[in-house]
Formats: structure tokens, C-alpha cells, sequence
């Protein structure tokens, strides 16, 4: 869709970018990173000629960026920056729709679009459509930059750091938020980022700029597992292994078939030496399925309290989510001193569990499934 | 710290010409012959140019002084405690007060005053206070609040934070409401001279009542110099108040 | 002193309203010490003041309702206090009115008579006292109707006044009878050179000021030569401009060096404040709106425009209050503005003509001020307005 060949921006004899030569297929998000003056802001803006390179092509969906009006071309590309840029006069429904005025859209296609959008990037159209920027936090500028980015639905969206200047909290929150929107539109992004974890969790290839060359373009599993120098290596960051987890969704690995008792036997029937006969281990469920805890026969039995082989917890707290990374299963399993997690859906119903095991055959790309009680040992 | 004091030297040596130029009144009558050969008067003939200088300095230096010791204090007061019930009124009569045309204010003054410089010298006064009390209130706002709390929490009295931290963080907004009112002053002082107050005003309205180009010209460009230089200095004046950390 | 609790507004104070106090005590202080009307034998000679009772019941009306308001000021608590302070305020300045028709009136019986009465410095003290003591009731939160109702008491007064009660008879509006023709003329004169030249200046100014933003060497240059004009004393640079012209062959007096004038002047406060317009502009906006694909042309009428027009209208009021001021004085090169009368007025040593020059200059002022205010707070999009105080 998008295609940059042998690209060069120099300004004076300062080279900023050299040759650069990528390719972004359609639907993709392709994210560029580096450090600081690698780069990666001058080659987003050449695409839509904000900058104009020294020498190269590019072409956006087999058209020569240069062969219509620049006007025209940024009126096809959705831009969304760092600092928002949204126009104080302007309510929010004003501002999102820029770009369809432009184009001279409909007055009720418009008024349909903002609603459209505004519920797509998660804020209530009813009360913020007649919003002004001051009013707005900064996440919620944010996002406003990002609907307006999409408001006349161009196929390709160029973002410079869109999450950069918002609080960490906010920052997870939108980049989930433009995870689900990106699932559900598909659009072709180039997404500029200097947070490796956030290329990481976002990327379907990364590019990795240095002094305006490009040294890797890779998913970002190669990336991490195959770095192409000492470098990218580097810039990967010490805990490659750990950030290879956070490409993990638990649901992809996780054990489903566990073993399960309904709680309706009462507490010390779960221990029962006859109970513990048939199942040394399983998670105990309500009757409509919600995990309420563990039973281990292999923990000892206290004489004072009977029964305290089974351990309640709030699932709110102990468990993950299918869609969580094994990253974040893992912090969890740290956290709460636990070597294996239940994993349940938003309402507590118990899916399955992950285990360190779990967690090593991801690293490892290995295999073992051991049945392991959190608090007992890892069989090997 | 160079470039700051090159300014104030710079002004200083353009002071200096200034009153020497001014003090050469053949050089002017030579130039302004030469202009205007057919006018057989060229210089204004009831004072030569250096005792107009004089008068016109006179009254804008006597109305400035009045003016910055009634008006800096009257601006600190409604930023304390105890004015502060006054500081809307005063702000907005300040504000009112500048719209005011300043021949206005000066035609207004003289019914009651009568005639001369000593009048011209009161209705500039009281023109000329606004400016700088706007300017004031201004300044001290502007002082950032968390420097004013951390020099409570230093433990300084409150005479203390106005002399050490807010006037000398004001002063260069001060200086600017200074500036604008003595500039107003000078082009004010130039009218009064219809109102027998002299200065260099006086050869211009002779000039235009006996259409004489060349008594226009000595007093317009004499008080047009006089300007330029006095906004220059006060300019170099603003910079220096300003801390060298800013 | 119990204070009872203000469980009404809490903005009202508990306390004397000190202000309120103060404009009392200053219309006081005015009609006690210095005379409300002064009689003059004829135009040109100072007035003898004269006592206050000369102006009938109104006179002492005023000096009532100023103790009820000081009163008030000090003792009344919470908006039945505003609204006492208020009505005083009005009711003094309405019988300030009325008094001044009754002496007017009844110590120059005679129109024919040159003698005249005018108004003394008193009274100005008065006015003002009253205006502060209005200003300090209008601080709390007062109906509409309450202010229309004042204001509208003061005007009925003052036009009633007018008609009926003999404020024609005084001094200056005697002088504006015998020159009505020529006051007119002088104000139409005033305010046409105020308009062209602030139209002119508009004209130049804004794509000077657009220019300005753009391109540095054009911003140094411009600013610097506008800041320079604008320290220049009016005066001196008419006087300036009579050689430059008449070397073109031009008349170096009259409207053509006024109207330069006065447009040079206009210059600065337009300029600047479109450059400054422009340059608080946020710059990613800029980038956005050209990001998102608008042109150049597109982006300084949608974007750029609407956010620095606030200052450009600030800009242009400065301007405009400026001029009226300037355009005095340029009757001293022939033009027959509202200076004349000041000019004259001098000239004879009439204090009233140089009044009815200056007063109505005055008005002019803070009525241009007032319109060209309001006409930036409704050019002012709510997302850019300054969060009230």
C-alpha cells in the first residue's frame, strides 16, 4: 500500500534520512522507531509531503505522492501528532469533522459521522460533541485526535507519537483502545513511537531507524529473537524476553482442560481423602461456574483449621484475562507468589490456567504441560 | 552583560549629541536656511532651542516624578490586604482613565488651573498615573504565585517579599508602564504649549500660525529627537531591571 | 458587632463596603468644600462660586441620599445593600442634574444676558463620587433590570432636566446653542477622519501584520518603523510631514497630512496586534490543519483567523482611541475637528468652548471603547475565551 523507495531527506549537508527503502502492505500497522533524530518523524511526514524528500519515491497505494496537489493527497491520509493540534475555536464535532468539510461531505452525513466516531474511540457523543479542546483531558484529546484522524475514513492513517503526551495509565488505555479499533477497521497505520513496548504490543512489522538509515524491518518476534545487530539488540532493550511475552495472549497458550469441583460439596468434603483420591489438585467453581478458589491435597493439613487445603480468593484479583499477555499473566504470578493463574473472562467464569511452564515453552518455543498447584513445586 | 551595558552607553552618547546639537543653534539655523531659502525668519525667536528643550524636559521630568510617587504606590496598595477592596475601582478607572484623549484631559484641567506649565504639569500627572498604575497592578500579578509562597514558607515578612522578591520581579512590567506613560507625555507637553506652557510645542504652533516651514521644522524635529531618544533610554531602563536569570 | 451570616450570596461582603464609603464621602466631600456652580459675568471670565443652596431642593437631595449611601455603605449588610447603594447613586446623580437646571435657571433668569452659570468643580467630584459609589454597588450580583433601572433614572433626569428644567441654560450647552451649526460639523468632520484613517489603517495594517508573521526580516522592520512613528509626539510629526509633501507638490496642512497622520498612528497598535494574532496561534495546529490536507489560504481563514481575531479587534480598539485622541489635534493644521473648539477655546480663554470640545471627545472615546469591546467579546469563539475571574 505503501511504498518508500530509496528515500533521502537532507537539509544543508545534514543527512536526516538515507535511502530509506520500505514497504507497508495494506492493513498493516507498520511502526517506526529509533532514537532521537533517527528519523522516523521526517519519514512520516514525507509521506504526506509535509516534509519533501531530497530524493526518492514514495507512493501511496500505487500513486507517486507527488503526482496530485499536496492538499489533496493529506486530505486522502487520516494525520494524527503528539500534541493533538485540535483547534481551540472549534467544538469537538467541529474538529473531527475538518477533513469531510474539506471534501464537501453532507451536514446529517457529517453529524452521523461524529456520532459514529465518537463512540468508536469511547467518549459519550451526547457530551462531548459540543465540547471545546479546553475542556477536555488530556486522554480525551487524544482520542478526539484520533477520530478526527479517521473522520472522512481514509484508508491510511500516519500517527507521530499519538499517545506520547498523556499520563502512563491513559497511554495503556489508548493503546488498547487503538488495538480493538485497528482489529475492527483494518486500516494501513505508520505509527512513529520511541516506547518499544509500545511498538511491541502494536506493531504487525517494526522498522528500526538510526541516523536516518534503516537497520531492521521486522515483525516484531524476529525482531526480538533475531536482531539484525548490536544495535537493534540494544535498543530492543535488556528484557527482550520478557517484552517477546507481551506479544503472548494467554488464550493462545493457556490449558483448558482443568480440573474443576462445583463448591456444593462444602468445604471439607473438597479435602476429603476420598475427593483427594480422584483429583490431587483442581479449582474450586460455583454453581454457575465463577472461580472462587483452589483446593491442594498436597498442602498440609493443619490440625487447627480442617479444610485449609482450600484456598478462597477474589477472582477480581487472582486471575487474568484471555486477552491479557503472558507478560502481564507472568507480573501477576510474581506479584501474588503464585507459579501457576487461573484465567477467567470479565465475569469470573473460569477458562483455563497458565503455568511457568507455560511461560518457558513461549521463550522456548517448547512444550510442557504440568499440572502444578500454584503454591506447590514445578515438576519438571 | 556586555550587551546590556553597550546599550546604555550607546544611549548615553546619543544623549550627549543630542544636547550638544541642541545647543548649536547656528548649525540649525545654517541647515534650516538652507531648506527654506526663501523664509528670512527660521528660528523661533522667543527662546533658542536648548532653553525650549529645557522648558519641555522640565515639565515631562516634574509630571513623571509625580507620577511614579503617586502612582507605583497607589498600585502596590491594591495589591496588599488593605486595598484590596479598591482594586477593581482603580483598575477600571485606570482602564477608563486611558481612553481618555490626553488633550482632552489636558482641555479639561485648564478651566480650572488656568494657564501655564504649572497646570499642563498636574493635568500630566494625572494622565500619566494610569499607565503606570496599570502597569504595577500588572507586575505584581504577574509575580508567579509559587515564588510568593516560597518565600512565605522561607519565613520573610510580608515589607520583605515586596521589596525583595515581587518589586524586582515587577519591575521590568513597571518600568514598560513607566515608559508608556512618559512618552505619552512628551507628545502631550508638546500640545500644552497652546496652553502657555512652552516647550517644544511652541515654535511648531508659531510656525503653522505664520505658515513658517522652518520654525515647524526646528521644533517637530527637535521634540521628535527627544522622543526617540527618551523611549530609547527608558528601553535600555526596562532591560536593565530585568534580573539576568530572565 | 454581630455579624449576621450572608446566607443569601456569598459574594456580598459582610463588611463596610469601603468603596461605597469612599464615593460617598468624595460627593460629600465636594459639595461641602468646593462650589457645584460657579456665575460667570460673560464667557471669558473665571467664575465666582456660588453656594449650594443656589441649587434649590435637588441640591439638597444630593447631599441627603450622599449621607444615606455613605450609611449604607458602612452599615447594611448583604444585596439589600447593593441595591440602597445603587439607588443612591442614581438618585445623586439625577438631582445632581436637576440642581444644576435650577441654578442655572434662577440665578440667569435673563437668556439674553451674557452672564452664565457653569458647572463647578464640585459637581465633578460628585459625579465621580457617585460613579464610584454605583461602581461598588454593581459588584454584587444585581438583576438586569435593577441596572437598566438606574441607568434609565440618570438619563430620564438628565433629558428632563434638559427640557424643562433649564439645563440649557448652562454655561456649556449655552456655548453648544450658539454653536450648534459648527459642533456638528466638527463632530462629523472628527469622526470621518477617525473612520478613514482607521479604515486605512486596517487596510495596510492587517496584511502588514500577516506579512509580519511570516517573514522575519519584513516582522524587524515593520515593527521597529510603526514602534518608532508611535513615540513621535503628534504634533512634531505634522510638522514633519510639511516638508516631505510639499516637496511632491502637496499641501503640507490640511486633511491630506492629517489623514497620513493619523494612519501612521492607527499603524502600530494594528500591526502588532495582528503579528501577535497570529503568532499565539497553537503551531500544532498549524500542523494539524495543513497535515490534514487544508491549503495555505484554507488554513489562515479556518484556523489562524478566527483564533487571533480577538487581538486583531483589541488591536484595532487601541487604534481607534488613539485616533479620536489624535485627531484634536490636528485642528491646530486646519482641520475641523473637535480640536477647534479646544483650540479657540484657548485662544479666547473660554473654558466652556474648550468643554464642549473636550467632553464630547471624552464620550466619543469611551463609547468607541465600549463597542469595539463588545465587538471582540462576540468575535471571540467560547473555546478561546479567557475563563472569567
Amino acid at each position: 500500500m505503501i511504498k518508500l523507495e530509496n528515500v533521502t531527506k537532507r537539509y544543508g549537508d545534514k543527512l536526516v534520512v538515507d535511502g530509506l527503502s520500505l514497504e507497508v502492505a495494506e492493513g498493516e500497522v507498520c511502526v517506526l522507531i529509533g532514537p532521537s533524530g533517527c528519523g522516523k518523524t521526517t519519514t512520516l511526514r514525507m509521506i504526506n509531503r509535509l516534509v519533501e524528500p531530497t530524493s526518492g519515491r514514495i507512493t501511496v497505494g500505487d500513486r507517486d505522492v507527488r503526482s496530485a496537489a499536496p492538499e489533496e493527497l493529506r486530505r486522502g491520509l487520516g494525520y494524527a501528532i503528539q500534541s493533538v493540534g485540535l483547534f481551540p475555536h472549534l467544538t469537538v464535532a467541529a474538529n473531527i469533522m475538518t477533513v469531510p468539510r474539506l471534501l464537501g461531505w453532507e451536514r446529517s452525513r457529517m453529524r452521523a459521522r461524529v456520532d459514529e466516531l465518537l463512540t468508536l474511540v469511547g467518549l459519550a457523543p451526547d457530551a462531548y460533541a459540543t465540547k471545546y479542546p479546553r475542556h477536555l483531558s488530556g486522554g480525551e484529546a487524544q482520542r478526539v485526535g484520533v477520530a478526527r484522524a479517521l473522520a472522512a475514513d481514509p484508508p491510511v492513517l500516519l500517527m507521530d507519537e499519538p499517545f506520547g503526551a498523556v499520563d502512563p495509565l491513559n497511554r495503556e488505555r489508548l493503546q488498547g483502545e487503538f488495538a480493538r479499533i485497528q482489529r475492527d477497521l483494518r486500516k494501513t497505520v505508520v505509527f512513529v513511537t520511541h516506547d518499544v513496548d509500545e511498538a511491541i504490543r502494536l506493531a504487525d512489522r517494526i522498522a528500526v531507524m538510526k541516523d536516518g538509515r534503516l537497520r531492521q524491518y521486522d515483525t516484531p518476534e524476529r525482531l526480538l529473537d533475531h536482531p539484525a545487530d548490536k544495535f537493534v539488540h540494544d535498543f530492543m532493550g535488556a528484557d527482550r524476553a520478557l517484552k517477546r511475552l507481551g506479544r503472548v495472549r494467554v488464550d493462545t497458550v493457556m490449558n483448558t482442560a482443568v480440573p474443576r469441583i462445583d463448591r456444593s460439596g462444602g468445604g471439607a468434603a473438597l479435602t476429603s481423602p476420598a475427593s483427594c483420591a480422584v483429583e490431587r489438585f483442581a479449582y474450586v467453581v460455583d454453581a454457575a461456574g465463577v472461580m472462587e478458589g483452589w483446593s491442594d491435597c498436597r498442602e498440609p493439613e493443619s490440625s487447627e483449621s480442617p479444610g485449609s487445603g482450600v484456598t478462597l480468593i477474589d477472582w477480581r484479583e487472582a486471575t487474568v484475562r484471555p486477552d491479557d499477555s503472558l507478560k502481564e499473566a507472568l507480573s501477576h504470578m510474581l506479584e501474588l507468589g503464585f507459579r501457576r493463574i487461573a484465567v477467567t473472562d470479565d465475569s469470573g467464569h473460569l477458562l483455563g490456567d497458565v503455568s511457568l511452564a507455560e511461560v518457558e515453552a513461549a521463550l522456548t518455543g517448547g512444550d510442557s504441560h504440568v499440572a502444578t498447584s500454584p503454591a506447590g513445586g514445578l515438576d519438571w | 552583560m556586555k550587551r546590556r551595558w553597550a546599550g546604555v552607553a550607546a544611549v548615553a552618547l546619543g544623549a550627549t549629541a543630542f544636547g550638544y546639537l541642541v545647543s548649536r543653534e547656528d548649525w540649525w539655523a545654517v541647515a534650516l536656511h538652507w531648506l527654506f531659502p526663501s523664509l528670512p525668519v527660521v528660528l523661533f525667536s522667543s527662546a533658542t532651542l536648548a532653553e525650549l528643550v529645557i522648558q519641555h524636559l522640565q515639565i515631562v521630568l516634574t509630571s513623571s516624578a509625580f507620577t511614579i510617587a503617586l502612582g507605583i504606590p497607589l498600585g502596590i496598595w491594591v495589591t496588599r490586604e488593605s486595598g484590596r477592596d479598591f482594586r477593581e475601582l482603580v483598575s477600571a478607572t485606570a482602564d477608563l482613565a486611558q481612553t481618555f484623549p490626553p488633550i482632552a484631559v489636558l482641555a479639561l484641567v485648564l478651566p480650572a488651573l488656568g494657564f501655564g506649565p504649572a497646570p499642563a504639569i498636574v493635568a500630566l500627572s494625572l494622565y500619566g498615573l494610569f499607565p503606570v498604575v496599570s502597569g504595577t497592578v500588572a507586575g505584581i500579578d504577574a509575580v508567579p504565585r509559587a515564588v510568593l509562597e516560597a518565600a512565605r514558607g522561607m519565613g520573610m515578612g510580608r515589607w520583605e517579599i515586596l521589596r525583595r522578591v515581587e518589586l524586582p520581579l515587577a519591575a521590568r512590567v513597571i518600568m514598560g508602564g513607566v515608559r508608556t506613560s512618559v512618552i505619552i507625555n512628551i507628545g502631550t507637553a508638546t500640545v500644552a504649549a497652546a496652553a502657555g506652557a512652552g516647550g517644544l510645542g511652541s515654535p511648531i504652533i508659531s510656525g503653522i500660525n505664520t505658515q513658517n516651514g522652518a520654525l515647524l521644522l526646528e521644533g517637530a524635529a527637535a521634540a521628535a529627537m527627544l522622543a526617540v531618544l527618551a523611549d530609547a533610554a527608558l528601553d535600555r531602563a526596562e532591560e536593565l531591571l530585568t534580573p539576568s536569570s530572565q | 458587632m454581630v455579624r449576621e451570616p450572608d446566607n443569601i450570596d456569598p459574594g456580598v461582603s459582610h463588611l463596610a463596603d469601603r468603596v461605597g464609603a469612599t464615593g460617598a464621602l468624595i460627593v460629600l466631600a465636594g459639595c461641602a468644600l468646593l462650589p457645584l456652580y460657579a456665575l460667570r459675568a460673560n464667557r471669558i471670565v473665571p467664575g465666582i462660586a456660588q453656594p449650594i443652596a443656589a441649587g434649590g431642593p435637588a441640591a439638597w437631595v444630593l447631599v441627603l441620599l450622599a449621607m444615606v449611601a455613605l450609611a449604607a455603605a458602612l452599615r447594611a449588610r448583604g444585596p439589600s445593600r447593593a441595591r440602597l447603594e445603587l439607588a443612591c447613586a442614581a438618585g445623586m446623580i439625577a438631582s445632581l442634574s436637576w440642581a444644576l437646571a435650577y441654578a442655572a435657571a434662577n440665578i440667569t433668569p435673563d437668556p439674553a444676558s451674557p452672564a452664565r452659570v457653569s458647572i463647578g468643580a464640585g459637581a465633578w467630584l460628585a459625579i465621580a463620587g457617585a460613579a464610584a459609589v454605583w461602581f461598588a454597588a454593581t459588584r454584587s450580583p444585581m438583576s438586569r433590570a435593577c441596572r437598566v433601572g438606574a441607568a434609565a433614572l440618570v438619563a430620564v433626569s438628565w433629558l428632563a432636566a434638559g427640557w424643562w428644567g433649564g439645563l440649557a441654560r448652562l454655561s456649556i450647552l449655552r456655548e453648544y446653542s450658539s454653536q450648534s451649526d459648527a459642533f456638528w460639523n466638527e463632530v462629523g468632520t472628527h469622526l470621518t477622519l477617525v473612520g478613514a484613517a482607521l479604515g486605512l489603517a486596517i487596510v495596510i495594517g492587517v496584511p502588514l501584520g500577516i506579512l509580519a508573521s511570516r517573514v522575519l526580516r519584513v516582522r524587524r522592520v515593520t515593527l521597529s518603523a510603526v514602534g518608532l512613528i508611535q513615540t513621535i509626539p503628534s504634533l512634531a510629526l505634522l510638522g514633519l510631514l510639511v516638508l516631505p509633501l510639499a516637496a511632491l507638490g502637496l499641501p503640507g496642512i490640511g486633511p491630506l497630512p492629517a489623514i497620513i497622520a493619523l494612519t501612521l498612528y492607527a499603524l502600530l497598535p494594528i500591526v502588532r496586534n495582528t503579528y501577535l494574532g497570529l503568532a499565539q496561534v497553537d503551531a500544532s495546529a498549524i500542523d494539524a490543519g495543513l497535515g490534514m490536507g487544508m491549503s495555505r489560504s484554507q488554513l489562515l481563514t479556518r484556523v489562524e483567523a478566527p483564533l487571533a481575531l480577538p487581538l486583531v479587534i483589541e488591536g484595532v480598539r487601541a487604534a481607534a482611541v488613539m485616533t479620536i485622541g489624535i485627531a484634536a489635534v490636528v485642528a491646530f493644521i486646519g482641520v475641523g475637528t473637535l480640536g477647534v473648539l479646544i483650540i479657540t477655546g484657548l485662544g479666547y480663554q473660554a473654558d466652556d468652548l474648550i468643554l464642549l470640545g473636550a467632553v464630547p471627545m471624552v464620550l466619543m472615546a469611551v463609547v468607541a471603547d465600549a463597542l469595539l469591546r463588545a465587538l471582540g467579546r462576540f468575535v471571540t469563539s467560547p473555546g478561546i475565551r479567557e475563563e472569567a475571574r
